[in-house]
């Protein structure tokens, strides 16, 4: 039963050595243990500034946060193995380092691209395509339409990376990929664990 | 006709009742001896011989069962009984027919007296010998009856079944193979019940593979129960009857072990269940010495279950099951333990060597197991496994290698832990051996490892906190060291969010301070004293340092310390004359030890003794002293403390301090600045002080007045907003609690806080809001329903004139508040927010069916308002009438009324949405014929930027439930719409509305799986 796992003891990332926003950006306001215990003026005096109404958006809207690095690698790190029961960012298959996000070339265009490079567990993994699928079709599907998604082999890392690289790469191959039903199931399997 | 016949017609027309009845007449009959037994049987005799009807047959015999069950004691002599049963059994031979009612007739026999030795093996040989097999039988309930029968022999002749079966060495095979075929679960579960006493008691060597072969055909169990099944039997009971069973006895172990391992290998999971907690039970149930020869054998099975996990309720299963073996052993030999030790630690030391793996993480999590197992399993394990360990740990330069391998250790030392907890005094001498390699290893980890290594350095901490746990492993200095690194870590490591380490290493110290106390109170509460100086230069506050020392109150070992400890440096703060931020925040400190921390308790009530030492000097610092710069926030602290020390102490308590302290509580007689300014300061103790006491404790003359002094400054205009919540707080409180229901409007007309007269056309802002404090108070008492009800319908007449603001305020009425609360004495009715939703909601969305556009905005306020603080099973009822206003809620806009502030229109929104997400879990189907209005509203509320980001997101959650909750051909015609719409949501300018976003476009995405995957 283990036997036709590519790599049966893969080496396991450590949850709290994986990338986070929460140490990416350091907080400059904490929320204080005591907060909570500081007089709260709840119901009578005006309803309106019960706690829930006033707390939960600080600034709101004014600060727009981009679309970063970081947020794109939590959108797939989550993506489970196919053969593992553990996800791709414990795994070591994707890495913060290894997604770049690129501006849009020029002023008038305003699309931008995701560059997502993947690290196959062993340079023979059989699955590397359909893992390179699931990131693909995970982020075309959870990015905004003005970014281009560009999933990649990382060089020097899989055997058959050429090859992978020319399907992942190809519009009509990924679209014909996911016609086939068995495929579908894969990837989607994989995605279940998204959040 | 003789009453058999009657009987005969009766059961041919399956009419039951009516059988019975003639069998309880005929059995008055025998009683009243106007009918002799043989007489009875006589007239039997033609039906029950009948030659071409099988059911004749049968229903004779039924008949008889049904006259024997019918008559009281001691109307049958022994010797008529001794007839009867003969004569059952007689027939049995020639005729099977009527087999269920035969074995009725003799369980009836049976009840009406005991039968002897002879008579008991007759019954049970004529059965098997001429009903074999039972399955021949079709009905159920005629086996049901010969089980029952059986089950009775086995559990009241125990010793003549016995003889049965060492007299006769056919009897056994006869009497297994007699249930073959049995499918029925009723059935079962007595057979499998019946079968222990055979199992157990008798010497089933011979037979044993036979014995064992009949149940285990049954394995594993996958019967499910019919949907109202009214015999309440769930696969569950069938499985735990048939578990007991199988590790009924060691001989079943050569035949158990082979086929239980081989089904461990199924594919189901359920199966693979079923299995390891069979094992279980047989490696609890059998010999040791049993065990022994399969100790190596189950080892190599399990530990696949925990080296590549497919469900971790599994795994969990299997390490409970090597736990056992190992426990098995620890009362029987070392050489069983041995053996069966050795192969685990060959190879969890190979799965070490290249830490840290999928396979090093489970080889911890078997040493855990194993190790927690007992204490001689503990000693041989560490000794077998820490040398090789510490070996590895030091030849590795790698810190991924070392954090595997201390992780690996934490797991052993957490199981020593747990063990000592267990088992007092056992002896850890083999973890002592390596425990001071390993805290020096851990310490150096802590102090000089780089701060990004996190994993490794989180590992150490844990391993520090846990061998300092495990008493006698380290030496007083190994402590030492141990909680001064660790107070060091928790005082200067400032890493804010990933990589914290801080908040476990606080934990860490808490922990410590359970077992060495005195180390922590010795070395780490002078280094927090360091770093909290008298008096601080500006306002900075050292904030991390206190919360942290707060924290430590939670152990109770250490509370005393902590809290005394805050409470001088407060008193020196202010004689030094430190500034406000800083007392306030040494205030909240010790607020925060007495609410989160462990004072001491008499009896489960927190010790008095606290309120001298620590209300009262604080509240004659704080509260007592006008002349001091007014701080609310440092009375109503002290309030809180004051709060917690008093409100579950006896009224004699309570009415002592109450006297003594009433004196400068109530006001004085200063002239009307100061007694206002006084009054201001006073009230945010007063607050916590009145809802501390009991109700007998304070007198009904003086709630009166306080009541008179807190409308006056109610009433009153250019208060601050802070001073007047706490005012109107009072004020529901004293409603609420000390006055009394029967005078009630009397007082409140005395005080000037009579509604109607409040809400009077043209009331000031104050008087409206008074108004609803003392509704407020009124409505969670429950005592003057009728005043409540007509209070409530001033309240909401006033909607039809008023702005927004009016409206806003009904949320107020059932916004939970801490001070109203069973612990603060005060009188919560059960039924108070249905009573509220049953009198206002009908009213609202009848208001709301009728109102002009202009009027609309306040009513669908109110009732969002209203419904915020309602929990779903209430509303859920109503969800037909309430979901057209709460759609309509979400198309307001806040430009319509630019008097309210913005937060409050959001929070309308959200408490719609949240009822939204609510009905959509819970009642999808009541949502059913509005999908379309739900979907384009739900889409609209994810718009920017008339909508918050917390509406946002939200509408979002809520819209992610349509496509799983709703049916799919209602949704499907609006997937195009929404997965297009969602794009822009996906670029929302806020991440977290992004995250909702791919989640909700995910569940819109999944309902068309294969088809179109994108647009």
């Amino acid at each position: 039963m283990e036997a036709d796992k590519d790599n049966v003891n893969p080496t396991i990332i450590n949850p709290s050595d994986l990338p986070s926003r929460r140490r990416s950006a350091p907080t400059a306001k904490r929320a204080g243990l005591f907060d909570a215990l500081a007089p709260a003026y709840p119901s009578l005096a005006d309803g309106l500034s019960s706690p829930e109404a006033s707390s939960s958006e600080p600034s709101s809207d004014e600060e727009p946060e981009e679309i970063d690095e970081q947020e794109v690698y939590d959108l797939i790190s989550t993506i489970s193995d196919p053969e593992h029961p553990l996800s791709l960012g414990s795994l070591g298959v994707v890495k913060l380092e290894d997604i770049a996000i690129l501006p849009p070339t020029s002023a008038r265009s305003r699309i931008s691209t995701v560059t997502v490079l993947v690290t196959p567990t062993t340079s023979a993994c059989s699955l590397t395509t359909v893992i390179g699928l699931g990131v693909k079709v995970r982020l075309v599907n959870a990015l905004p339409p003005r970014f281009r998604v560009d999933v990649r082999i990382k060089p020097g890392t899989s055997s058959t990376a050429g090859e992978v690289n020319k399907q992942l790469g190809d519009k009509e191959r990924v679209a014909a990929a996911m016609e086939n039903k068995s495929l579908v199931n894969v990837v989607n399997n994989m995605l279940a664990t998204c959040e | 006709m003789s009453d058999v016949q009657l009987y005969l017609l009766e059961a041919n027309a399956n009419n039951k009742t009516g059988a019975l009845e003639i069998a309880a007449r005929t059995a008055t009959k025998l009683q009243q001896r106007t009918l002799k037994l043989i007489d009875l049987v006589t007239s039997l005799e033609p039906h029950i011989n009948d030659k071409d009807n099988g059911s004749i047959r049968a229903n004779s015999v039924a008949y008889l069962a049904d006259v024997i069950a019918a008559l009281p004691l001691k109307v049958l002599s022994m010797q008529e009984r001794r007839l009867l049963c003969d004569f059952i059994l007689g027939r049995l031979e020639g005729d099977t027919e009527g087999v269920g009612a035969s074995a009725r007739a003799l369980l009836a026999l049976e009840a009406l007296g005991k039968w002897d030795s002879s008579t008991a093996q007759k019954v049970l040989r004529t059965f098997v010998n001429n009903t074999h097999p039972l399955r021949q039988f079709k009905l159920q309930t005629e086996r049901y009856a010969v089980v029952q029968l059986i089950d009775l022999l086995l559990a009241k002749y125990r010793d003549a079944m016995r003889e049965l079966h060492d007299e006769d060495h056919e009897f056994m095979s006869g009497f297994i193979s007699y249930w073959e075929g049995e499918k029925d679960p009723r059935n079962l579960m007595i057979i499998f019940s019946l079968l222990q006493v055979p199992m157990t008691e008798w010497d089933v060597h011979a037979h044993a593979q036979d014995l064992f072969d009949s149940v285990f055909n049954y394995f594993p169990i996958t019967f499910k129960p019919p949907p109202d099944d009214p015999y309440g039997i769930t696969s569950q009971d069938l499985k735990n009857r048939l578990r007991d069973c199988i590790a009924a006895i060691s001989d079943f172990a050569p035949y158990a072990f082979p086929q239980l391992l081989d089904k461990l290998d199924s594919t189901s999971m359920n199966t693979k269940r079923d299995v390891l907690q069979a094992l279980q039970a047989c490696i609890a149930d059998y010999e040791a010495k049993t065990i022994n020869l399969y100790s190596v054998t189950l080892w190599d099975a399990l530990k696949f279950e925990v080296l590549n996990v497919q469900e971790e309720d599994l795994a969990e299963e299997a390490l409970k099951a090597l736990a056992l073996i190992a426990a098995k052993f620890s009362d029987y030999g070392e050489g069983p333990l041995n053996a069966y030790l050795r192969p685990v630690i060959k190879e969890c030391n190979e799965h070490l060597e290249d830490a840290p793996t999928k396979q090093s993480e489970a080889a911890g999590r078997i040493l855990h197991a194993l190790v927690g197992s007992a204490p001689q399993a503990a000693d041989k394990v560490s000794k077998g496994i820490l040398p090789v360990l510490f070996a590895l740990y030091n030849g590795s330069e790698s810190i991924t290698k070392r954090r595997g391998l201390l992780e690996a250790l934490n797991q052993i030392t957490a199981a020593h832990v747990k063990l000592t907890e267990q088992h007092p005094g056992t002896d850890c001498r083999a973890l002592q051996t390596f425990a001071g390699d390993a805290v020096d290893a851990m310490i150096r980890a802590l102090i000089s490892a780089p701060k990004s290594e996190v994993s490794f350095r989180m590992a150490s901490l844990t391993g520090v906190a846990q061998l300092v746990s495990v008493p006698g492993v380290l030496s007083d200095k190994q402590i030492d060291q141990a909680v001064d690194t660790v107070t060091n870590l928790v005082l200067h490591e400032q890493l804010q969010g990933h990589g914290d380490i801080r908040t476990p290493a606080i934990q860490a110290l808490s922990s410590m301070a359970l077992n060495v106390p005195q180390t922590v109170r010795d070395r780490s509460v002078p280094a927090f004293m360091v770093e909290l100086p008298d008096v601080l230069e500006g306002n900075s506050v050292p904030a991390a340092v206190l919360e942290a020392f707060a924290q430590l109150a939670s152990e109770r070992q250490i509370f005393e310390t902590v809290v005394l400890r805050l409470k001088n440096k407060l008193r020196s703060a202010r004689h030094q004359a430190a500034s406000r931020a800083y007392q306030r925040a040494l205030l909240f400190a010790i607020l925060y030890a007495f609410t989160f921390g462990s004072p001491a308790r008499d009896d489960g009530v927190i010790r008095s003794a606290y309120y001298a030492d620590y209300a009262e000097p604080l509240a004659s610092d704080f509260v007592k002293d006008v002349s001091s710069e007014t701080d609310l926030v440092a009375a109503d602290v002290v309030g809180r403390i004051s709060n917690i020390i008093l409100r579950s102490q006896s009224v004699h308590f309570q009415s002592t301090m109450y006297h003594k302290n009433l004196e400068w509580l109530s006001p004085g007689e200063d002239a009307a600045d100061t007694a206002k300014q006084r009054a201001e300061h006073v009230t945010p103790f007063l607050l916590y002080y009145y809802a501390a006491m009991r109700p007998g404790v304070v007198d009904a003359a003086e709630v009166v007045g306080l009541l008179k002094q807190q409308a006056v400054s109610a009433l009153s205009v250019g208060n601050s907003s802070q001073a007047s919540a706490t005012t109107l707080r009072l004020v529901s409180l004293l409603v609420n609690k000390f006055a009394n229901p029967k005078t009630m409007q009397a007082i409140l007309a005395e005080t000037g806080l009579e509604v109607d007269t409040l809400t009077r056309d043209g009331s000031s802002p104050q008087a409206v809001q008074a108004a609803f404090a003392v509704t407020k108070g009124l409505l969670v008492q429950g005592k003057s329903g009728a005043l409540t009800t007509r209070y409530l319908q001033s309240l909401l007449s006033l909607l039809s004139t008023s702005d927004s603001t009016t409206a806003h305020h009904f949320t107020t009425l059932l916004v939970p508040d801490e001070i109203l609360s069973k612990e603060n004495h005060c009188l919560i009715s059960g039924l108070y927010k249905q009573k509220l939703f049953n009198q206002a909601i009908p009213l609202l969305t009848a208001a709301i069916r009728t109102a002009t556009p202009l009027q609309k905005p306040a009513y669908l306020i109110a009732l969002s308002g209203l419904l915020r603080h309602l929990p779903y099973s209430i509303l859920s009822p109503s969800l037909a009438t309430l979901t057209p206003p709460l759609l309509q809620t979400l198309d307001l806009t806040s430009t319509s009324d630019i008097t309210s502030p913005a937060a409050a229109d959001q929070a309308v929104k959200t408490s719609a949405l949240i009822i939204f997400e609510s009905a959509l879990m819970h009642d999808p189907s009541l949502l059913a014929e509005h999908t379309s209005s739900l979907v384009t509203r739900l889409l609209n509320s994810t718009a920017s930027p008339t909508n918050g980001a917390s509406v946002r997101a939200k509408a979002l959650q809520c819209l992610a439930l349509v496509p799983r909750q709703l049916k799919r051909e209602a949704v499907v015609p609006y997937r195009r719409q929404v997965v297009r719409r969602l794009l822009a949501c996906l670029d929302d300018g806020r991440r977290s509305v992004r995250g909702e976003a791919v989640r909700c476009r995910t569940a819109w995405l999944g309902l068309d799986e294969g088809g179109e995957e994108e647009d």
